[in-house]
């Protein structure tokens, strides 16, 4: 910003405490096609072994990666659509419409917003064994759906209230009803925090562990987090070299879409506050 | 309102619904669950009536007299047309009906005697011993080890067995397997030391990582407010992937670098000093490397959004402060850090939240390890309700565990309403139609 | 088509905006709601096209009570001052909206809107995105939208506000132009008394929620009902003198005296309305004064004099005076235009 300033004390500085989190990244790069000596951390041939899990036949008791990949992607993608679809509709409502309770809506928004929904997993985990979506991929949906709901309506209302109102009044004086000036007028105006929305949620349905872990232990209804968690919980074989490959197969699709919309994902997460 | 608006309530039903499921229903239903002695053995949704040496042993204790244990204890035979039916078919009509002259609704306390009717039949005499016993077994009307569905199948089985009327209550509670409504839960978390113990580690986890939190993404802000754009954005990539990455995959990586194989031991060995897990070894080292796994992934938040505070600083301020000569501290100290008094303020109650109530990275890093050195109580609560070795997964006592989180987290979250300029945003709708 | 206001009253909660008002706009007239901001003139126009709804009273179009129509009911047209154009169509899909809303055939919406955009001279814009077109033409676009579906009302909300000066000229020009060819019934809110008195027929000057005077542009500038509405209009803007009222003469402050016989002997002290225009070489002697300062506007020029003792008084002149800040000048005052008001400001 200055140029009253130098700059490479602070390269310096920032270089050192970024060390850690460096290496650990150049390296899961390096392990993942190459092998080293035991004792070694200096790789000696590059290879593709360590990706054999994709290929091979899944081992005994172990669900096919293939299968776990598809199961993870289901989850992520309809979470992010019945996030999106749902926030859609109820924050333009909270933004733009009247009705009675109002203000008490919108402070269960904030508050919700803020809840700590990880407190809730004993009780969720019981309701889903009482009404028998306990283990099925479906009853985790609607759970991660659910809890990731308060945020996704904040920032679509977020979205929304950017929308000049004269839009809307000019739509209503145009003779179209509420519901046509939403869909034909405002949607339109909020595409980018729907398509924010839809990422983010995706990401966070891609990503999440403890609910899939808690809710649908099961290999039926296993992702690729607890597939990996599986793995690495099994002490008889502990292969650094196989948990990163699966790792990097795991994250690639996460690391693609944070390269693509680096700064998109920065604003909504911290617009968002959330974590 | 002159016409109700159905769109609005249309708009709304769905997350409606959504909430009430699964945010209203598990806040008040994590309340009264810890009210209860649910666990896996008792099931979730109900049980069954079943009465065993171990429960008969708890009736003497709670005093029921010795007759009636007893007339429990002992099996006891009727001579009924169920039975009757049975005999007939393993040893023929004339013997089930040589029985049932003789001993039509007879009642025997002791296998002996029941056995001794049987040898007693004149003309059809069940010889084999063997054959007895198991004959005798056909008219057995045994309390003791055997299911009942219902509570008036169990009330039956006792009225038949002639237990006296006044013992029936405290026998019935006594055999039913589900769970039942208790205190013991709230008593056992103020008597348990253990509690105290994961109190004093959630202390000691959130203070140390928010401390970290925020100090780092306070420095990381600052430093790469002073850098050009692009080194500028390459570091604020690299301490932003922590919260990008997947949990699973992202301690992965600190495992890799504490591990005994990992990367510190191996770097290390070659100084010398012999490889050990640097994760686990002590709870010290736990307890830091938990506090750097949360730590970086908790910084980026307050990067971002120091980030942005800083950047609305009007740029004109910031150079006539260095045209009147602060040096680059002085510019942080007087001008940066006052304008970001309130987002600290922010997200330090964000986090505070937050960290009370997250385990994931624990979970996935030490699981609470060494011993019990870095449980914390959220985690303790998961383990407790979910995930322990016993495989007794006592829910009841969990939810207790959880509701100290929860009345923390609406206290929290009310608090948190403060921050926002309410009435702002509950501005009434401009088209009033 | 006529718009009748009756008794109408509009509040905000507890705060009550606008209380029993009362106006009618003639069929085909172009009428202006003038007046301060915060005076309550933009609340009725969204009263009269159903964004707001009405507390009291009622509002008719013709015969029949539109006021508890819905907004898609009335058949109005409205010209925000953002415009508020649908950014994400272009200006044929713009204009389009309204047409394709009540469900036309596409045949007759391609006719209609090249018939508005011919009469809004937009012909070669239609394919471009509001993003794309200046404001003046985004004015245009805006304007043949709300006319296209043949509305009965054309409302316009401050429409004039977002452009520079020299479009301003021009689209003050080309509204009106439209809106006599239409001969649609138009309602004009402005804060701005040049473009109210260039384009309306009437004006409704509004204060406090108030209609404070309806009048015909010219009447209201030479005839204003009290000195609100004197102060308001004009511009540069009218000054005023306290007087005394002695016999048939009224005493100014620096003692010069002025024939006066139409007063009512029972007032003592009043208020004169002297608009520059009214005060100057032209007019005789006897004001003198001290010029305090001097701005020079090309055609015209506008002294700020101090008079002997002490109060100020404004004139305007056609350049060239010669005269320089300090200078003492005597001049007179055109006596048959000054306007009287009480001290309550009401006109005498």
């Amino acid at each position: 910003m200055s140029h009253n300033f130098r700059h490479w004390p602070i390269i310096v500085i920032l270089s050192i405490v970024s060390l850690p989190l460096i290496i650990m990244f150049t390296f899961q790069i390096i392990d993942t096609f190459t092998t080293h000596p035991i004792d070694s951390m200096i790789p000696d041939k590059i290879t593709f072994e360590q990706f054999s899990f994709l290929w091979d036949e899944a081992e005994t008791g172990r669900a096919n990666i293939w299968e776990v990949t598809l199961n993870t992607f289901i989850f992520a993608t309809t979470t992010a659509v019945v996030v999106c679809t749902v926030s859609m509709t109820t924050a333009y409502a909270l933004s733009r419409l009247n009705f009675p309770f109002r203000r008490f809506f919108l402070g269960g928004l904030i508050i919700l917003h803020a809840f700590p929904t990880v407190t809730l997993i004993i009780a969720i985990f019981l309701i889903l064994q009482i009404i028998g979506l306990y283990d099925t991929l479906m009853g985790v949906i609607m759970v991660k759906a659910a809890l990731e709901l308060p945020f996704g309506i904040w920032i679509m209302k977020g979205f929304y209230d950017n929308v000049p109102w004269e839009i809307e009044m000019a739509g209503v004086q145009d003779g179209a009803s509420r519901f046509t000036v939403w869909w034909k007028l405002v949607l339109p105006q909020v595409q980018p925090g729907i398509f924010a929305l839809m990422i983010f949620s995706f990401l966070s349905g891609w990503s999440e562990f403890l609910l899939p872990q808690v809710l649908a232990p099961g290999n039926d209804a296993q992702v690729l987090s607890t597939y990996m968690t599986a793995l690495i919980a099994d002490d008889t074989k502990i292969d650094f070299a196989l948990f990163k490959a699966v790792g990097m197969f795991y994250a690639l699709p996460v690391i693609a879409i944070y390269l693509i919309f680096q700064n998109k994902l920065m604003n909504i997460y911290g617009g968002g506050t959330k974590g | 309102m002159k016409n109700f608006n159905w769109l609005a309530l249309g708009f709304l039903a769905p997350a409606l619904i959504v909430i009430t499921v699964f945010f209203l229903a598990p806040v008040i239903l994590t309340g009264i669950f810890s009210f209860t002695s649910m666990s896996t053995s008792t099931g979730v949704t109900g049980g069954e009536y079943l009465l065993n040496q171990s429960g008969l042993r708890a009736l003497a204790d709670k005093g029921l007299n010795q007759t009636t244990l007893d007339q429990l204890n002992n099996a006891g035979y009727v001579v009924d047309e169920q039975g009757l039916a049975v005999l007939a078919e393993k040893h023929g009509a004339a013997t089930a009906d040589e029985m049932r002259k003789l001993h039509e609704n007879g009642q025997f306390s002791a296998r002996r005697d029941m056995e001794r009717a049987l040898k007693d039949l004149k003309a059809n005499k069940i010889r084999s011993t063997k054959d007895r016993k198991a004959a005798a077994e056909l008219f057995k009307h045994s309390l003791l080890n055997e299911r009942f569905e219902t509570e008036a199948k169990f009330r039956t089985a006792l009225v038949e067995g002639d237990i006296p009327t006044e013992d029936h209550e405290i026998i019935v509670t006594q055999a039913y397997t589900g769970w039942v409504w208790t205190t013991d839960n709230i008593k056992l978390l103020f008597s348990l030391p253990s509690t105290l113990r994961y109190a004093g580690n959630t202390l000691i986890y959130v203070t140390l990582t928010l401390i970290f939190n925020i100090g780092f993404g306070l420095f990381l802000a600052i430093t790469t407010f002073y850098l050009p754009a692009k080194s500028a954005s390459t570091f604020r990539a690299i301490w932003f992937l922590p919260r990008i990455l997947p949990p699973v995959m992202y301690v992965l990586l600190w495992k890799w670098l504490t591990w005994d194989t990992g990367f510190i031991a191996t770097t290390l060995s070659w100084v010398g000093v012999a490889p050990k897990n640097w994760m686990l070894d002590t709870s010290t080292h736990a307890w830091v490397v938990v506090v750097l796994i949360n730590g970086s992934f908790g910084a980026s938040l307050g990067m971002i959004l120091f980030s942005s505070a800083i950047k609305a600083i009007p740029s004109s301020i910031l150079y006539s402060s260095e045209v009147d000569g602060a040096n680059r501290w002085q510019q942080v100290r007087y001008i940066i850090l006052p304008h970001l008094r309130w987002p600290i303020l922010f997200i330090t109650s964000y986090q505070t939240l937050s960290l009370l109530t997250s385990f994931e990275h624990i979970l996935l890093s030490t699981e609470g390890g060494p011993g019990r050195a870095t449980e914390v109580w959220s985690l303790a609560a998961y383990h407790i309700a979910l995930d322990n070795y016993g495989g007794n997964l006592q829910y009841g006592l969990g939810a207790t565990f959880a509701v100290a989180l929860v009345i923390i987290g609406i206290i929290a979250s009310l608090f948190y309403l403060r921050f926002f300029n309410f009435n702002e945003m509950v501005a009434k709708p401009k088209i009033e139609g | 088509m006529q718009i009748t206001l009756q008794n109408f009253t509009k509040t905000f909660d507890d705060v009550t905006v606008i209380e029993d008002m009362n106006l009618e706009v003639k069929d085909g007239e172009m009428l202006a709601l003038l007046g301060p901001s915060g005076c309550g003139k933009s609340t009725t126009l969204f009263a009269i096209c159903g964004i707001h709804r009405v507390n009291g009273g009622k509002i008719l179009f013709g015969d029949s009570d539109v006021s508890d129509l819905p907004s898609q009911k009335r058949n109005v047209g409205v010209v925000f001052q953002s415009y508020a154009l649908y950014p994400h169509m272009n200006a044929y899909e713009n204009i389009a909206f309204p047409l394709k809303v009540r469900k036309d055939k596409p045949a007759d919406i391609k006719r209609q809107v090249h018939e508005i955009a011919k009469l809004t001279h937009i012909e070669e814009l239609l394919e471009r995105k509001p993003g794309q077109l200046s404001g003046g033409q985004q004015q245009r676009v805006a304007l043949a939208r709300a006319l296209v579906r043949k509305p009965d009302i054309l409302l316009l909300d401050e429409p004039l506000a977002n452009l520079d000066a020299k479009l301003r000229l021009e689209m003050r020009a080309e509204i009106r132009r439209i809106q006599l060819e239409t001969g649609i019934t138009a309602i004009l809110v402005t804060h701005d008394q040049v473009e109210a008195m260039s384009m309306c027929d009437r004006i409704a000057l509004m204060h406090d929620g108030k209609i404070v005077q309806l009048d015909k542009p010219s009447e209201m500038y030479d005839n204003p009902a009290n000195k609100f509405v004197a102060d308001f209009l004009g511009n540069p803007p009218i000054t005023f003198l306290d007087a005394k009222h002695q016999g048939d003469l009224l005493v100014l402050p620096n003692g010069h005296e002025i024939k006066n016989t139409k007063l009512n002997a029972a007032i003592e002290m009043l208020q004169i309305g002297i608009r520059p225009e009214c005060f100057g070489p032209q007019f005789g002697t006897g004001i003198k004064g001290v010029v305090k300062f001097i701005e020079k506007q090309g055609r015209e020029e506008l002294f700020d004099i101090e008079l002997t003792d002490g109060s100020q008084l404004r004139s305007i002149q056609s350049s060239g005076s010669n005269l320089s800040i300090g200078d003492d000048i005597d001049w007179g005052l055109a006596l048959d235009d000054l306007l009287l008001f009480d001290m309550q400001g009401d006109r005498l």
